[in-house]
């Protein structure tokens, strides 16, 4: 067994179980932060196939930028565990089931029957000055540019569709809304700070 | 030209469908306005056709309109097969169309009296009626001009449905939907022969076009199939008989002819227009452009010869004891069809055509002329009510008269050279059954001359009518009436004068209509004859003149001379009369056979099949399994996200068991 | 790879429709609350002129272009006129509905655009992964307009659904596609087929990334037993987004089959054909059996939706150029059907009240006889009796099936068309045979009143002449 061999069932015993305690954990923090773990696993395992460019990106945009937005609004919410997880138990046995029955099927054809080495065997190591991100960058800009251009649009629809479904102008007292010409406009004095006198709450 | 074949034929729909769907918005002046010049245009440009092939500017033409779709290598088209034959019938229809148009305007004026206040058929009645007819000549313009049995089909069974709807057309009336229940009734027996014809020419030719068709006929001309067991039938027979049979029932032959004097029930206009002119006469018209099909099988010629000599004869007598002024007409349009099956089976299909032409003039002026009798009568049809009405109405007087000579073949009139070359043709035949045939149409000929003239006197001369009340409001009909009577009358006294030579022994046909010359009894008689006047002299020296004018007499006789004598006949006579007056008791034997026999059968099936089988397990059964599945499947789909995504991972592991392990 | 405009001539049609919607976009930024048919007007313009953009650069020629990603050939264009006609027709219909419920904007239109934009990439794909960034674009844009209306939680949920179920879907064809990948060392449908001719590939792994490839197809179609969503979609979205939902994507759907099935694995057809059989029988069935069931007119149109996907795919599944002809004219004229139908539900919906039960349907020829004969032909169409075009397109899916000696399978397919003609005829009943309840005179404008008709006629005189979209198909299936 060689080394590489031993890092990847390293990183493959963390990133599934890792991936496991991300639906069962009740504290939604905690998934979110063993769904980092994974990330970070997945990452390693990349590395390991030479696939150093997409390695960072998914270290960098995915736990550096999205995971820690994820907690925030984890966070902010107030989420009732106790519901979501109602059907677990009731539903353990048949998700086991149904999952035991996949898990034979893809092994039975992804196994290294099918995809073993002498089916598909190692490609030959890249030459020391290879640069991933460079080769990577010229198919993006060329051969696949169509699909590139595709992909933005659809970031484009994305933030219009979640622009158009969350910006609501609402009308009325009790409704807060920020106004940045009246904040510019605020005074020294009684426009700053206003003293209010509040019963005491329990 | 092809323009203006399809202007023909899409005028009077265009009328049709402005009328019937928008009648009630644009009111009756606009709904009469739009149908009769729609079906004027149609008579213009028929017109024009027809000298163009008089005058031998226009070709044939034969092409598709239109593919509508291609199944299994048999092409269905709509197209137009325009040549001698079709010119001629484009002409009789759309003027006789024409002329009913005009003559309906003042017909169904006052059409809401027929109608009781409360019934919703009624509004709009006029208007519906003139998208009828209308409809009406659209069809039987696709039906002429066809080139396809597809499209003749077609034809077949719109022109059927109109005049369903016609016959109905006073739907509150109940002998009126009877009438029409059995016009209906009778036609699918014709209808299903028709369809089957249809259908062993596609199956046999491997075509439904004509021109593909006449083509390959010689070739399967002695072709034997089984039908039946061991018994091996000639195949040009069999698609003659069953597709004559079509003919029988649109035709109205014996014994399909039941459903023709019941028609009556309708508005006469179109018992002139549908039950007189045209659309009864779509069987000849049918058998005469299968010609080629036709003349290659003798058993086929027999077949249409004597179920048409039958006809002539035996309806005609039933037509002297009717005392209904449109039934009378009615029995002698069955005659008259009879008479020109009878030509076609002798070969003669030029004189069959003819015949079908003249009597299309002179019947539906036979028609509107009894019904303008029936407006002066206030609709009432009995012609024992009638008498003397020759001073009140003089045009209809005067048209009638000319219509009736022309009908009994007064020589020199239109009538006269049809019928008197079909007689000579079955003369002059040697296949089996004309003298069977001779005998019926020189017997029909009497008879012909005693039912007309019987009506005519009895309408028009002796004295007037019983009813005072009726007598003081007899006067003339309107223009209305009365212009399209005189515009009918003239082709039925001169049309034949003019057209005889070259449409009986002429180049005319020629083309068109193939005759074996074995068969050619036409051509035999065409040696004696050359010209009209020579004809009318030919005549003279026949039988069939003098048993005219002895009928005309006899009918004076019986009946304004001495009509104690029809008094003593009709009681020395009794079961001949009632039997006659019976119809051959046709009608009681179909209501016993079928109706009540189907009805009996019906009922067995509906106790047996219907309640227990269908009802019992079928439809309850059915709607049961199919309530529990519905159910079953609504349960699954409750609106939960999981149980959506567990059933898509069950699907994919339904699949992934199925193909890949 | 040398990049050269003339490259960007066939993708005309994409571009100019990208940028309307971008035009669009800001255009409305712009506009006063009032002036909002602007937005409309101008997403209509685009959608007719990308009608002349697509006619001018078809060459009729299939052209391959950015290194295998994109097809141009004539099936692509008469799928593309369409989808921009049949977008029109939901467009038009969508703007008195969602001005009546004060949600008339432009976002509408601009994600509209950005949906029609997926499906033409759909139809225009050649490889895997550009069929993908299609499907995922429309899909996108579907789930936004499902959940348009902000203040119908019937339809935030409906969105939820359709975005949870979608992923999942788009999760196992991608896994699929990487399956066909990993066995052929392709994503290019041409590379793919190629790969797949010589022998040595592994047929196991092929047809186990099928499976998932057919999956995520037949979850875009809404076959059973991936149609789950459907009924919940069509029912909870507003009206005008289920008739957008309803009518054009299953001719992108049926371009994706192609393409994926057709163009890159033709030949494991002997594979997905069994497949799609299943899948088939069982749309029909319960699309067929639950839709008698429903008294919610979206719900029953949603389930009917499911049987004629069953039909789309007997034509697909039969291989040959005459059934995918077939499928092809099947599913065109589906999706005007379900425009035409979805069209009469907004046509009697008004301010404050959602015709969705049968029962409002109750006595519409008294109410307006004109619409009720649409719907009459709409449904006839629908169920499949002739002269309405409907029937031609079962007709032609039927012949096809049996052609490939599959008679069994025609039968079915029969058996279940008639007990669904049950409920199509249901409303006819309702229509002509029974009093209203409801005597709210129709209030519709008139181009809606004016499209509608051509609509519904257009059922009648597709039926009367088949064959000119018959033999456009059959040119563009080639």
């Amino acid at each position: 067994m060689t080394f590489e061999l031993i890092v990847f069932y390293l990183f493959s015993a963390i990133l599934v179980a890792s991936a496991t305690m991300v639906i069962t954990r009740r504290n939604p923090v905690h998934s979110a932060l063993f769904l980092v773990l994974a990330f970070f696993s997945c990452a390693a395992i990349w590395m390991l196939a030479e696939a150093e460019f997409l390695a960072i990106v998914l270290v960098l945009v995915y736990v550096g930028a999205v995971m820690v937005l994820f907690l925030f609004v984890v966070m902010m919410l107030d989420i009732d565990v106790a519901t979501m997880k109602a059907g677990f138990i009731r539903y353990l046995p048949v998700g086991l089931l149904v999952t035991l029955a996949m898990l034979i099927e893809i092994f039975l054809v992804v196994g290294a029957d099918n995809f073993g080495l002498d089916k598909f065997p190692s490609p030959a190591p890249a030459a020391a000055d290879y640069n991933n991100t460079e080769s990577l960058g010229n198919v993006l800009y060329t051969a696949y540019m169509y699909q590139f251009e595709l992909a933005a649009v659809i970031l484009l629809v994305a933030i219009i569709a979640a622009i158009g479904l969350t910006l609501r102008k609402r009308s009325g007292t009790e409704v807060r809304q920020q106004d940045p010409s009246r904040q510019v406009k605020v005074k020294k004095g009684p426009d700053r700070v206003r003293l209010v006198k509040m019963e005491a709450q329990d | 030209m092809e323009t203006i074949y399809l202007l023909i034929v899409l005028a009077p729909l265009l009328g049709a469908i402005v009328a019937g769907l928008f009648g009630g918005r644009i009111g009756r002046g606009a709904s009469h306005w739009v149908t009769s010049s729609g079906v004027g245009l149609s008579a213009l440009l028929s017109l024009y056709v027809l000298f163009g092939f008089v005058t031998g500017g226009l070709e044939v033409f034969n092409g598709a309109v239109y593919t509508w779709m291609v199944s299994d290598g048999l092409r269905m088209e709509i197209g137009f097969l325009v040549d001698q034959l079709t010119a001629v019938m484009l002409v009789v229809v759309t003027f006789v169309s024409f002329c009913v148009h005009i003559y309906t305007i003042g017909y169904m004026a006052h059409d809401e009296e027929n109608w009781p206040g409360e019934s919703l058929a009624g509004s709009n009645s006029y208007q519906r009626f003139f998208a009828y007819i209308s409809l009406f000549t659209f069809s039987m313009l696709m039906l002429v001009m066809s080139n396809n049995f597809m499209q003749l089909f077609f034809g077949w069974e719109a022109v059927g449905l109109v005049s369903y709807l016609l016959i109905g057309f006073w739907s509150v009336r109940e002998t009126a939907i009877f009438a029409n229940l059995k016009a209906f009734l009778v036609n699918r027996v014709g209808d299903f022969g028709f369809i089957l014809g249809i259908g062993a020419v596609a199956m046999y030719f491997g075509s439904i076009d004509y021109a593909e068709v006449f083509a390959r006929a010689p070739e399967l001309a002695n072709t034997q199939i089984n039908v039946w067991g061991d018994e091996s039938w000639s195949l040009m027979t069999l698609i003659c008989v069953l597709l004559f049979i079509g003919a029988m029932g649109k035709s109205a032959q014996v014994p399909l002819h039941v459903w023709l004097p019941d028609s009556m029930e309708g508005p006469t206009p179109i018992s002139a227009l549908i039950h007189a002119a045209t659309m009864v006469t779509a069987g000849v018209f049918m058998v005469a452009r299968m010609s080629p099909l036709y003349e290659l099988s003798e058993t086929a010629l027999t077949f249409v010869l004597v179920i048409g000599a039958t006809t002539a004869l035996f309806t005609g007598l039933i037509g002297i004891v009717q005392n209904d002024i449109k039934r009378v007409v009615a029995y002698s349009t069955l005659s008259q069809l009879g008479y020109m099956m009878v030509a076609l089976g002798v070969s003669a299909y030029a004189a069959g055509i003819f015949h079908l032409m003249t009597h299309a003039f002179f019947k539906a002026l036979l028609f509107l002329a009894a019904g303008s009798v029936i407006i002066g009568m206030h609709h009432d049809q009995d012609i024992r009510n009638m008498g003397g009405i020759k001073k009140y109405m003089p045009v209809t007087y005067w048209t009638s008269l000319l219509g009736s000579l022309a009908l009994i073949g007064f020589p020199g009139f239109s009538g006269f050279f049809s019928k008197d070359a079909i007689i000579e043709a079955v003369h002059f035949s040697t296949i089996a059954g004309s003298g069977y045939a001779y005998f019926a149409v020189l017997a029909g000929v009497f008879i012909t001359a005693l039912y007309s003239f019987r009506m005519f006197f009895l309408v028009f001369h002796g004295t007037g009518p019983r009813d005072e009340h009726a007598k003081a409001h007899l006067h003339e009909s309107p223009k209305v009436v009365t212009v399209p009577l005189v515009l009918l009358a003239i082709p039925s006294v001169l049309i034949g004068f003019f057209t005889m030579e070259g449409m009986l022994f002429g180049e005319w046909f020629r083309d068109v209509l193939f005759v074996l010359p074995q068969h050619d009894t036409l051509a035999r008689l065409g040696e004696g004859v050359h010209g009209p006047v020579s004809m009318v002299a030919h005549g003279f020296a026949g039988f069939a003149l003098y048993f005219a004018a002895a009928g005309v007499f006899a009918a004076w006789y019986i009946y304004m001379k001495r009509p104690e004598i029809a008094e003593r006949i009709k009681s020395r006579f009794g079961i001949v009369h009632r039997i006659l007056d019976k119809k051959y008791f046709f009608d009681e034997l179909y209501q016993a056979l079928f109706a009540g026999g189907s009805r009996g059968i019906g009922k067995l099936l509906w106790s047996l099949g219907d309640r227990i089988l269908i009802d019992g397990l079928i439809i309850n059964g059915s709607a049961k399994a199919v309530g529990v599945v519905a159910g079953w499947a609504r349960n699954i789909q409750t609106g939960m996200l999981y149980h959506y995504a567990i059933a898509m991972i069950l699907g994919l592991l339904l699949l992934l068991t199925w193909f890949v392990i | 790879m040398q990049f050269e405009m003339s490259s960007l001539m066939p993708v005309l049609p994409e571009i100019f429709i990208l940028s309307a919607a971008c035009v669009v976009l800001v255009v409305d930024l712009f506009l006063k609350e009032e002036r909002r048919v602007v937005s409309y007007g101008m997403a209509q313009i685009s959608l007719l002129l990308a009608v002349l953009v697509t006619l001018f650069t078809a060459t009729g020629e299939r052209q391959i272009l950015f290194d295998g990603s994109v097809v141009r050939d004539a099936m692509s264009d008469v799928l593309k006129i369409a989808v921009y006609l049949i977008s029109a027709g939901a467009f038009l219909y969508a703007k008195d509905y969602l001005r009546d419920r004060d949600i008339f904007k432009g976002e509408f239109y601009v994600l509209g655009l950005f949906a029609v934009l997926g499906m033409m990439v759909m139809i225009s794909a050649n490889s895997f992964l550009t069929i993908y960034l299609g499907l995922e674009l429309l899909a996108l844009s579907l789930y936004a307009l499902v959940a348009f209306n902000r203040d119908s939680v019937q339809g935030s949920e409906a969105a939820m659904k359709y975005f949870v179920l979608g992923a999942l879907a788009s999760g196992m064809l991608l896994y699929g596609i990487s399956m066909v990948y990993g066995a052929t060392g392709s994503i290019e449908f041409g590379a793919v087929s190629q790969a797949l001719a010589n022998s040595g590939v592994d047929k196991r792994v092929l047809v186990f990334g099928l499976v998932f490839v057919v999956i995520g197809m037949a979850f875009k179609f809404g076959a059973v037993p991936f149609h789950m969503w459907v009924p919940d979609v069509y029912h909870g979205a507003p009206t005008a987004v289920t008739l957008f939902i309803g009518s054009t994507p299953k001719i992108a759907a049926f371009a994706l089959a192609m393409r994926m099935l057709v163009d890159g694995l033709g030949v494991l057809h002997a594979d997905w054909q069994g497949m799609l059989v299943i899948l088939a029988v069982l749309s029909m069935g319960v699309g067929n059996l639950v839709a008698i069931a429903q008294a919610n007119i979206k719900r029953m149109l949603a389930y009917s939706t499911i049987s004629h996907v069953g039909f789309i795919l007997l034509g697909i599944l039969a291989g040959t150029g005459k059934g995918y002809t077939a499928a092809m004219f099947y599913s065109i004229v589906y999706a005007a059907m379900a425009l035409g139908g979805f069209g009469i539900v907004m046509l009697l919906s008004r301010k404050g009240f959602e015709a969705e039960r049968l029962d409002d349907y109750k006595g519409l020829n008294e109410r307006s006889p004109w619409f009720a004969g649409m719907m009459l032909l709409l449904m006839f169409s629908m169920a499949g009796v002739p002269p309405t075009v409907g029937f031609f397109a079962k007709m032609f899916v039927l012949e096809a099936v049996v052609s490939v000696d599959m008679t069994w399978l025609a039968l079915v397919g029969v058996f279940f068309s008639i007990i669904g003609a049950f409920y199509y005829l249901r409303i006819v009943k309702l229509m002509y045979f029974d009093k209203p309840v409801d005597e709210t005179p129709l209030s519709a404008g008139l181009d809606t009143q004016v499209v509608l008709s051509v609509n519904g006629l257009a059922m009648l005189v597709l039926g009367l002449f088949p064959a000119g979209l018959l033999s456009i198909c059959a040119a563009a299936v080639g």
